[in-house]
């Protein structure tokens, strides 16, 4: 578990992370999703004990980071957009170094580095770090971040540099540690990513969470507000029946009915769902349209 | 040093060095340039040792023969060495060093690393452990070499000699490290590793060719004043040049142009006394600041320590103390009088890195 109580960082007297509280339960995927300078890396620096919060304070797993950083860094596992490694060494060199940091055996060294670089494609791969591609280091990182087997993983931009592959490898693994228990922290800034494998979120704007909690409810429009508009595209195996709710603006059928582009207030898949089922209709697809989902993200950076 | 970790920093730094290009390539040339000067102060040596046997051999069967002054030292053979340890240990230091840390910085390794159960300080000494751990490898290796090339020459050390070479081994391991130590400062305080180097190598240019023009050149001329003037009323003599003799215990006559010499017979004592004692106060204050500036150059403290080591124990004659006595030439007494050097060269490294290792504990990793 992630805790962050009233964290707050100042760098000459302008506040990079202002009053930060949220807690990331056991087993949750958050995304700390923001803009730029939102304070993410800021956040997550203060996380993994690199620097020290102005006030305020961060726990995982109820141990106070900036108390005890060496007992909590043996619980996480991070990894860094611009991850680094030392050219001269082969990516098992790299990894052995690192582990001989959490003070494993050799032989239990040697079993995790092979499994590892197994699981993210780099098994076999005998040129020194120097000579890797952006995407090859990028996945050297998940499997440096995965090295001491962490309760709790930080991942910041992880799929920033990787190729299709990459992507997918990285969404099993991050599905695997979901599915163990683990609580794993996503910072990014590319929404797409975000929603597909986080199951929260938090908005990050100017140091302040603005928004957070699960898809669902981010993307429900406040009342009171009029900005925003979300659009849901369904398909369906048969002919489906008109849609009825008080949060549909408009819906376009296709001509044989079996697609529509649903534009409402708020997610409402769940009731279109309900609908479906209750006509018997087989449902193909049930989604929010990725461009009105980043529209509507978009709107919480611009209401601060 | 509380995790452990800074055995495993330490490790692989001294992996790093050992592998690295860089040091493998000073290193090389170090190692060939001391051994070829080892052999050619080896041979030089065997030639002064046979001419010596000779001349002993000549005074034995002539009582009234020239006596030889001196026995030739095996140490001699390290005054061909010390001029290149000087300049290619300063480079050598400089090169394990000015990278370190700025490495770490551009690679982006330094965030990773930091974000393992470890301490700052673990990083820092692990870095300055394995240093001295591929330095002194470095430095074995010479040695061990030399001295294969001596018993390959028939020379074996006595105790004092054998003493005395690990005293020479030790300040130039000394010296390097000193260079070694103002490369990590600088490494520490860069935004990157060009102006790291070109840091140091200021420093190291400053230190081992700039301030002994200060301490000897006009520089000192400016801080310490001008030599004070013989009186006037002493001097007397054609051609520019001057003279005068002492009417006391001992008789002096000094020529600037060795021409002729015409002799004050009449000295005003007092007035010679006067300029003798203010003469001699201000080429000790000269000597005192001339050690002082000194003190801060690892080259220039290497160079008095090897100088002294080698020189005491050369058989040459030593110089004479106030009692006019030759000065006592033992290892203890040596030791004694090369002590601010010593210190010097414990302090020069022990405060860059100390600088270090404030600026490192305090940089702001983002």
């Amino acid at each position: 578990m992630i805790e962050f109580e009233h964290l707050t960082k100042e760098y000459n007297g302008i506040k990079a992370v202002d009053d930060l509280c949220l807690t990331i339960p056991d087993g949750e995927v958050f995304g700390l999703l923001g803009p730029n300078g939102a304070g993410k890396s800021t956040t997550i620096l203060m996380l993994i004990g690199l620097i020290e919060p102005t006030e305020g304070r961060c726990l995982i797993d109820g141990v106070e980071v900036a108390k005890n950083p060496i007992e909590v860094k043996h619980r996480i596992g991070y990894m860094p957009e611009d991850v680094g490694f030392y050219a001269t060494l082969t990516a098992e060199q790299n990894l052995d170094f690192f582990a001989r940091l959490y003070g494993m055996k050799k032989a239990e060294r040697k079993e995790k580095i092979e499994s590892l670089l197994e699981l993210v494609g780099l098994s076999g791969v005998e040129k020194k770090v120097g000579g890797y591609s952006k995407g090859m280091r990028q996945r050297l990182g998940i499997a440096k971040a995965l090295i001491n087997d962490p309760a709790v993983m930080i991942l910041d931009e992880p799929t920033a540099n990787l190729d299709p592959q990459g992507v997918a490898d990285y969404r099993r693994i991050i599905q695997e540690m979901a599915k163990q228990g683990k609580t794993v922290l996503v910072s990014s800034h590319i929404l797409s990513e975000v929603s597909r494998v986080c199951t929260s979120v938090g908005i990050l704007s100017q140091g302040r969470i603005v928004a957070n909690g699960k898809w669902e409810d981010l993307a429900r429009i406040p009342e009171g507000s009029t900005s925003g508009e979300i659009r849901i595209n369904v398909r369906t195996k048969e002919a489906m029946p008109e849609f009825s709710n008080s949060e549909i603006i408009s819906v376009d059928y296709t001509d044989d009915r079996k697609g529509a582009s649903v534009l409402s207030h708020s997610d409402i898949r769940d009731d279109i769902s309900d609908v479906l089922q209750k006509t018997g209709t087989g449902i193909r697809e049930l989604s929010l349209d990725r461009d009105s989902l980043e529209d509507f993200i978009l709107s919480y950076y611009q209401e601060q | 040093m509380k995790s452990g970790a800074w055995k495993v920093i330490a490790s692989k730094e001294i992996f790093d060095h050992i592998r690295s290009r860089k040091f493998m390539l000073i290193f090389g040339i170090f190692l060939i340039i001391s051994m070829v000067g080892l052999v050619g102060g080896l041979i030089d040596y065997q030639k002064q040792l046979d001419s010596y046997n000779e001349q002993l051999s000549v005074a034995g069967e002539d009582e009234m023969g020239y006596m030889p002054y001196w026995k030739p030292s095996l140490l001699s053979i390290f005054f061909q060495i010390s001029p290149m340890i000087i300049s290619l240990g300063g480079v050598l230091g400089i090169a394990m060093g000015f990278d370190l840390i700025t490495k770490e910085k551009e690679s982006k390794s330094l965030k990773i690393l930091l974000s393992h159960p470890i301490y700052r300080d673990e990083v820092i000494n692990g870095k300055a452990l394995g240093a001295i751990g591929a330095l002194l490898i470095a430095l074995g290796t010479v040695s061990i070499i030399s001295l294969a090339i001596m018993l390959i020459f028939g020379i074996v050390p006595d105790a004092d000699q054998f003493s005395r070479m690990l005293i020479f081994g030790a300040a130039a391991f000394l010296m390097i490290f000193s260079y070694f130590a103002i490369a990590l400062f600088m490494s520490t305080i860069s935004s990157d590793s060009g102006n790291a180097l070109i840091y140091s190598l200021i420093i190291l240019i400053f230190l081992s060719s700039l301030l002994p023009v200060f301490a000897y050149g006009p520089v000192m001329n400016l801080v310490a004043g001008d030599a004070p003037e013989p009186p006037e009323s002493l001097m007397r003599g054609g051609g520019g040049g001057w003279s005068h003799t002492f009417t006391t215990s001992s008789s002096v006559s000094v020529s600037s142009d060795g021409g002729p010499v015409e002799e004050y017979v009449d000295p005003d004592q007092e007035e010679w006394d006067k300029y003798n004692k203010k003469s001699k106060a201000y080429w000790e204050k000269r000597q005192a600041i001339s050690d002082a500036i000194g003190l801060l150059s690892p080259s220039s403290n290497f160079q008095a320590i090897s100088r002294e080591v080698i020189w005491s124990a050369s058989g040459r004659p030593m110089p004479m103390d106030k009692d006019g006595f030759e000065e006592d030439n033992s290892l203890a007494s040596t030791l004694s009088d090369l002590l601010k050097n010593i210190i010097a060269l414990l302090v020069t490294p022990a405060i860059f890195f100390g600088a270090a290792y404030v600026r490192f504990m305090r940089l702001d990793i983002r």
